[in-house]
This record gives structure tokens, C-alpha cells and sequence, in this order.
């Protein structure tokens, strides 16, 4: 039975088979080849289509990896940055400066009130900071204070006479502001300046400090001048070629000096009745300390300099020269003019030779003694000792200083001076000074000689 | 009268200092120049000097060195150096793109 049913099948399968090969070809015949031809387009631009949105997505993909790189290098960035700006907002306060110690003992020519011609002690403390601010790669702010230790001072009557006397007591501090300034960088050749400004008459005021100085004390004829005055300042170089060669200029306004009692006279007395100069060259800034306005004068002084700077055989050898001056009026009422001019000159000659000086000269009318003539001279060399190449630990650390100075004050009092001296570098910033000086002068407070010595760091 | 030989005194003592000043920096200019051309390190060969470009580093020696001695540049970090820079381009009155050379130097040396 089972047998019939399955040739039952195969026989009926067999028979359609032969009915399809039978009607076949009459079926294909039926597609037309245009039919045929549209379909194949169909399909082949089935296929480019396909083809393209693959591309897409490929491009899309090779998008979306960069923009996540992108997304994480900006991330790196922006952490980086914000780093960058926590750090640098520290860092863009920063402070210099130098701070000093000082020893003195000085021989005077005659004898003083208790007959001892010697003195000696240590005469000053000073710490003196510089406060750096950079807002911007073009923006300073700087200021320059003076904090010094000062000896008190008592007054008495001696017992059993009238005689008064006066004695050092206790000791007190005096906090004074050297310079306080805006530095405004314009351009490569440009800087402005503006506040209470270090004034460009030579060079020494600009450099000063303990630590450059070489010398425990300051030159003769400095006090002729006016080291800092408020007011504004253009400055710049312009170089020459590419030897480190070039030309410096500064041009400024500034309240100049002034008149203690505010009259032209060349003298007046202070509030003990004691006779002194008349001519105030301090900071003249027209605000009281009351609040109240004070005279101005009728205009501000004006003043400059140029330098000319000149290496010629690279580091170590070079001489700087400069011309500079200030002019203006210094009586209240305006009908008296204050004038200085200063040539200064520096000299390296390897690495341990250097030679610098100033002449000054001022000159100011007066109403009661005519034109007063103030001027003074310094020269200073000094030599290292390592250029010897000794070779030998403590000597070569020590500079040789020498110096002389003169100075006339216009009004009949006229000092000469020289001194010597040493520096020994303990480290690169840590020097310690020592100069004698003999001293020629008509002034009996005038030591005759002095020994200073002086620790001096710079910061 | 007085005021008159005050006035001669005086420009007499000024003639002199200014001389004596002058005659100094001349002096002094003129062993400058002995002592250079003494100095073995500055001799160039017969088709004279190669004239370069300073560096940083020597920019660095020829301003900084001749108002104070050497400041080691890992003394300060970079964005002191900056600062620090900013301070002296003012205060020496330097050249903007010698400054920025000189500040180039000291970060790339600077104390982190």
C-alpha cells in the first residue's frame, strides 16, 4: 500500500516536470528586454546607491573619530589651561629686592664735644623690596620701599647746669616709598611710564641697590639730584645690527623741585630756627598730607637721556655712555629754574674689569645769593681678582673696589674723597663690602676717615 | 665782585673736572681697546670676524652681567623669569626682541 502511494507522487512530480520544460520558454518570452533593461539600471543604481551610503557612513565615522580626538585634545587643553591660569596668577606677583647691614667707624679731624674723635656702631638695618605685578605681557606694575631702621632721640638738661643734650634712644622705623609706577609696554621701541618714577639723570639712581653698587655708601654729588619724581615717561632702545649694540632714550614730566618756605631764597630756617637750604629736590606730588592742594609750581620740570650702549667683542666688553638733563622752575611762584645736566660712563673690559663715573652739574637762581652752582665728580673701578686665575678659593671670590669723588655745593662747602675697598662674594648675591675713606672737606662734621662694612643681599 | 670770582672759581673747578673727566674716559677707553686687543679670544682669522646672530644666552652675559653678577636662570620659574623680564626690559631699557631672546633662554633654563 505504501508502495502505490509514494510511485502515486513521483509520478505526478515527474508529469509537472514535464509540463514546466514544456511551457517554459513560452513564459521567459513573456519579459520584455526593455523590461529587462530597466530593471538591470534599477539594480545597478540600486547598487551605486548602496556604494554611496556606505562611503557616507565610512566618512561619517572617520567625523565622528576626529571630533572625539578633537573633543579630547580640547579637553586636555581647557584642563591645562585652567591649570596654566591658577599658576600664573601666582606667579605673575613676584618680589625682588636687596636688604643691607651696615658697620661704621669713623675718625673725625677735631676733636668732637667729649673729646673722642672715634666712633663706632652699626648704623643701619635695611630691607628694601621691590613688588613686581604683571597684569599682562605688556602691563607692569612696580613699587620700590625703603623700610630702614632709624635711632630714637631724646632731649634733656644735664643735672647740676643748663646744658641740653641730645640722646640716641630706643630706635624707630621709617618705611618710605623709592618708587611706585605703571609700566605700559606700547610697543618694541615704546614704554610708557607714569607714577613715582626712578629719574634717568645718569645712571645710578636706576642702579643702586647695595648689591650693584660695589661700594657701602653712595657717590658724592647724587644729593645734587632728584633720584625719583611723579610724574610720566617715555623710554625705549632702539638696537643697532645684532652685536647687542644700542641707542636708549627716556624722555619725562615731572613735578620737580621745590622751595621749603616756598620763596626763591637760597636759605631759610627750619622749625628750631637752624639755617638749611631752601632748595627741597624731594618728591614734589602737590598733595598735602592734610588732603589739601599745594603749590605745583607753574609747570612741571621736563627732563631725559640718551645712552649710547657698545659692545665690541661680545660679553664682558662694552662701554655705555649717556648725556642726560632736567630743567624747570622751584620757587612757588614760578620765577626761579632749577637745572641739572649728567654725562655718565661705564667701561667692561673682560670679565673683571669695569670702570664707571658721572659728572653732575646743576645750576638754580636764587633771589637773596644770585645763581647757586652745585656740580661733583665721581670715578669707580673695581677688578675681580678671579681674572688672575689664581685659582684660589677665597681670592678669587673678591672684587677690588677703588673710587674718588668730589662735590661742591654751590653755597661754600666743598668735600673730596677716596676710597678703597673690597667685595667678597659669598655667593652671587650675597656680598660683603668694606671700603676705608679719607676724606678732605671745609665742613668740620665731616669725618676725616671712615671704615664701612656692610653685608649686602640681593633678592 | 665776590660773586664774580665766585663765578670764575667756579667755572674754573668746572673746566677742570669735566677735563680730568674726559681725559679719564679716554684713558680708559684706550686701555680698553690695548686690553682687547691683547685679549686672545677676540683674535679672528684672515678673513676677519663671522658676524652671527647672539643668542639668549649671550644677550643674557652682555646686558644682565654689567649692572649685576649672573642670576642662575633655575633661581626663578618661567613665569617669574617673565615678570622679572618685563622688570628689567624697563628698568635697563632693553631692546623688545633682545629682552625676548634673553627671557627665551631663561625659561627654557628656568627652576620648575
Amino acid at each position: 500500500m505504501k508502495i502505490n502511494f509514494s510511485s502515486r507522487r513521483l509520478g505526478t512530480a515527474a508529469a509537472s516536470c514535464v509540463l514546466g520544460l514544456a511551457f517554459a520558454p513560452h513564459t521567459s518570452a513573456a519579459v520584455s528586454d526593455e523590461d529587462f533593461n530597466t530593471l538591470k539600471d534599477m539594480v545597478q543604481k540600486l547598487q551605486q546607491s548602496h556604494e554611496q551610503d556606505q562611503q557616507q557612513i565610512q566618512k561619517l565615522q572617520t567625523q565622528l573619530g576626529d571630533t572625539q580626538t578633537q573633543v579630547q585634545k580640547t579637553d586636555a587643553t581647557v584642563q591645562a589651561q585652567s591649570t596654566s591660569a591658577i599658576r600664573d596668577a601666582l606667579h605673575n606677583f613676584t618680589m625682588v629686592g636687596d636688604a643691607e647691614i651696615q658697620f661704621a667707624k669713623t675718625l673725625r679731624g677735631a676733636d668732637d664735644s667729649n673729646g673722642n674723635p672715634h666712633r663706632s656702631g652699626f648704623l643701619l638695618a635695611d630691607f628694601a623690596p621691590i613688588f613686581l605685578y604683571r597684569a599682562n605681557d605688556n602691563i607692569l606694575f612696580e613699587a620700590g620701599f625703603d623700610i630702614m631702621l632709624n635711632n630714637g632721640q631724646a632731649n634733656g638738661t644735664l643735672l647740676n647746669s643748663e646744658t641740653s643734650y641730645t640722646h640716641d634712644s630706643g630706635s624707630s622705623t621709617s618705611v618710605s616709598v623709592s618708587f611706585a609706577q605703571l609700566d605700559y609696554l606700547i610697543n618694541d621701541y615704546i614704554t610708557f611710564v607714569g607714577g613715582y618714577m626712578l629719574l634717568p639723570l645718569g645712571t645710578y639712581s636706576e642702579r643702586s641697590a647695595g648689591f650693584l653698587n660695589k661700594m657701602p655708601d653712595g657717590p658724592l654729588g647724587r644729593e645734587f639730584l632728584p633720584g625719583a619724581g611723579a610724574g610720566v615717561q617715555l623710554r625705549g632702545a632702539i638696537p643697532i645690527g645684532d652685536s647687542g649694540q644700542m641707542l636708549t632714550y627716556a624722555v619725562y614730566g615731572a613735578n620737580g623741585p621745590s622751595s621749603v618756605d616756598g620763596s626763591g631764597n637760597a636759605y631759610t630756617l627750619d622749625s628750631n630756627g637752624n639755617q638749611i637750604h631752601n632748595l627741597d629736590l624731594g618728591g614734589n606730588v602737590g598733595l598735602m598730607s592734610d588732603g589739601s592742594i599745594g603749590n605745583m609750581h607753574t609747570a612741571p620740570s621736563g627732563g631725559g637721556r640718551l645712552g649710547w650702549f657698545i659692545p665690541w667683542g661680545g660679553a664682558h666688553q662694552d662701554l655705555e655712555i649717556g648725556v642726560s638733563g632736567q630743567t624747570g622752575v622751584w620757587d612757588d611762584a614760578g620765577n626761579h629754574y632749577w637745572t641739572a645736566g649728567v654725562l655718565d660712563a661705564a667701561l667692561h673690559v673682560g670679565p673683571s674689569f669695569e670702570l664707571k663715573g658721572e659728572f653732575i652739574n646743576s645750576w638754580y637762581n636764587t633771589v637773596d645769593v644770585g645763581r647757586v652752582h652745585p656740580w661733583a665728580v665721581w670715578a669707580q673701578a673695581g677688578y675681580k681678582l678671579a681674572g688672575l686665575n689664581l685659582d684660589l678659593p677665597v681670592i678669587s671670590d673678591i672684587e677690588l673696589v677703588g673710587r674718588f669723588d668730589k662735590e661742591n655745593d654751590g653755597l661754600g662747602t666743598h668735600i673730596q674723597r677716596y676710597t678703597v675697598g673690597y667685595v667678597y662674594y659669598l655667593t652671587n648675591t650675597l656680598l660683603f663690602e668694606g671700603d676705608y675713606e679719607w676724606l678732605h672737606s671745609n665742613d668740620a662734621s665731616v669725618p676725616a676717615s671712615q671704615l664701612i662694612l656692610q653685608l649686602s643681599y640681593g633678592f | 665782585m665776590t660773586n664774580m670770582k665766585t663765578s670764575r672759581f667756579f667755572r674754573t673747578s668746572f673746566t677742570r673736572a669735566t677735563a680730568r673727566f674726559a681725559l679719564a674716559v679716554i684713558l680708559a677707553g684706550g686701555f680698553a681697546a690695548t686690553l682687547a686687543a691683547a685679549d686672545p679670544t677676540a683674535a679672528t682669522d684672515k678673513t676677519g670676524p663671522v658676524k652671527k646672530k647672539l643668542t639668549g644666552a649671550e644677550l643674557y652675559v652682555i646686558h644682565c652681567n654689567r649692572c649685576h653678577q649672573e642670576r642662575y636662570p633655575t633661581e626663578f620659574n618661567s613665569a617669574q623669569w617673565q615678570t622679572l623680564m618685563t622688570h628689567m626690559r624697563v628698568r635697563a631699557n632693553l631692546p623688545a626682541k633682545q629682552a625676548k631672546e634673553v627671557l627665551k633662554y631663561m625659561k627654557e633654563e628656568a627652576g620648575k
